[in-house]
């Protein structure tokens, strides 16, 4: 343990003040990634996640360490585990196609307040590295993420065709190239015959199979509208 | 920590009608700055959260009190001793509860309410705070989340006003038309990573409409982006999500 903070360990006004500051840094530290990227939770949600969670472990300590209650200093920062579950489920939606979204918005704020725990506890070490990681692995995985794709073998593709005979002209010859499809998704306007149908592929692509090509071979294919790779 | 407040930390009646006074007043506040902008948890939401979790943590001291005092030669015999924070706990998971139920997920796939539900929970802490006398927390814990309901929200605009991730929302005539916007969103140096057709049904006179996930290669203005989106024929309805 750093020798650093042991002043700030016990209760006092300095040490509740800096660790309900450093909540408020950290949640936002959190949060303004999320923010960026345009998520539902975004700072302010984080901030005031982190803070409450840091109130509950300084409530605790401040019974048991200030005014001598006889009381379990887990208890309630335990319940905030719990609690901002059932928070971070609100947030998760199911999209109409059976795809579950948000998953990763209500980890981060089960995170933020995991952190909000440490440090309203007086666990600076904790709380701060745990930060800082977090901010690494989104600043720099992200990254990393981004250059996959860019070079990733799987590509999305988006289709307009007449009828169903052409979408079986296309995955024929999707079979041909051996190009595996991940996913499928096709949109149909219902009731009328006069509008064309989309689909959008997920597909797999091996080394022999250029993009380029690909398309030109799904243009050529009688009944294709347009394609799009995404 | 601050001796003026050493005579208010025990259980007293004084003690007690500060403290229930002093959650009303300060839920009601956060609850006033929340009203304000017609969010669906206002004034008395809030006065009631933190009146409540104050009251729950009041209690338990109450019953530790009548342990020690009135009750102590029958909880010698049982051997019985209370945690105080036993009340308390069940709050920050109840409000937990009650926050999940003020998020909804709008027929555009956005998430809201996420802020409301924060900001509740983080009241409810702060009322059990206030129910166990931790003045020096409570005052402080009020000023950051009253800062954060106030001025951080300028702070996230400008936030989101330079994010290169965007999500687009768009209503359009008919599936013909995605073609022409897929198009009109990649000629303005974006890339799509997601994108989310929902077909309209003619009965609910329900337009098909798509929700793009794009991803900005340069910064630029996000309102050039959905400008040049609605160019496009057919298009009737364009937001930023």
């Amino acid at each position: 343990m750093s020798a650093f903070f042991d002043s700030l360990r016990e209760i006092n006004m300095v040490s509740v003040s800096v660790r309900m500051l450093l909540a408020v840094v950290c949640g936002g530290v959190i949060g303004m990634e999320r923010e960026y990227k345009r998520r539902p939770a975004g700072f302010r949600t984080h901030i005031l996640i982190c803070l409450g969670a840091a109130m509950t472990t300084l409530t605790s300590q401040y019974l048991f360490l200030y005014m001598h209650y006889y009381t379990d200093m887990a208890r309630l920062g335990a319940q905030v585990v719990a609690g901002i579950g059932f928070i971070g489920a609100g947030t998760i939606i199911v999209t109409r196609q059976q795809r579950v979204k948000g998953l990763t918005t209500a980890a981060g704020l089960w995170t933020s307040a995991i952190v909000g725990l440490a440090l309203g506890g007086g666990f600076y070490e904790g709380g701060i590295f745990t930060t800082v990681l977090i901010l690494l692995a989104e600043l720099v995985f992200a990254r990393l993420e981004y250059r996959m794709l860019e070079n990733a073998p799987e590509i999305n593709l988006y289709m307009e065709y007449t009828d169903r005979v052409c979408l079986e002209k296309v995955l024929k010859l999707f079979r041909e190239l051996n190009l595996k499809i991940l996913n499928l998704e096709i949109t149909r306007p219902t009731g009328s015959e006069h509008h064309n149908a989309c689909a959008i592929f997920s597909l797999r692509l091996n080394k022999k199979c250029k993009v380029e090509k690909l398309l030109a071979d799904i243009h050529a294919t009688r009944g294709v509208l347009s394609v799009e790779e995404l | 920590m601050f001796v003026f407040f050493d005579q208010l930390r025990q259980l007293n009646l004084a003690s007690i009608l500060l403290r229930l006074t002093l959650a009303m007043l300060f839920g009601g506040l956060i609850g006033l700055e929340r009203e304000r902008k017609r969010r669906p948890a206002g004034f008395r939401t809030y006065m009631l959260v933190c009146l409540g979790a104050a009251l729950t943590l009041l209690l338990s001291q109450y019953e530790y009190h009548m342990l020690m005092t009135e009750w102590a030669e029958q909880a010698g015999e049982i051997g019985i001793r209370t945690d105080v924070s036993r009340f308390g706990a069940q709050v920050i998971n109840g409000i937990g509860f009650l926050g999940a139920g003020t998020i909804i997920v709008t027929g555009r796939q956005e998430v809201k309410g996420l802020t409301t539900a924060a900001g509740l929970w983080a009241s409810a802490c702060m009322g059990l705070a206030i129910g166990a006398g931790f003045y020096e927390c409570v005052l402080l814990g009020f000023l950051l989340i009253f800062l954060a309901i106030r001025l951080l929200p300028y702070v996230e605009n400008s936030i989101v006003e330079n994010a290169r991730n965007m999500n687009i929302y768009v209503e359009f005539q008919s599936l013909d038309d995605v073609g022409a916007i897929i198009n009109r969103i990649k000629s303005q140096d974006a890339q799509i990573y997601e994108v989310d057709i929902e077909r309209g049904r003619e009965e609910n006179l329900l337009r098909p409409s798509a929700v793009f996930s794009v991803r900005l290669h340069q910064k630029q203005a996000h309102t050039r982006v959905l400008a040049a989106i609605s160019e496009v024929e057919g298009v009737y309805t364009i937001d930023e999500i």
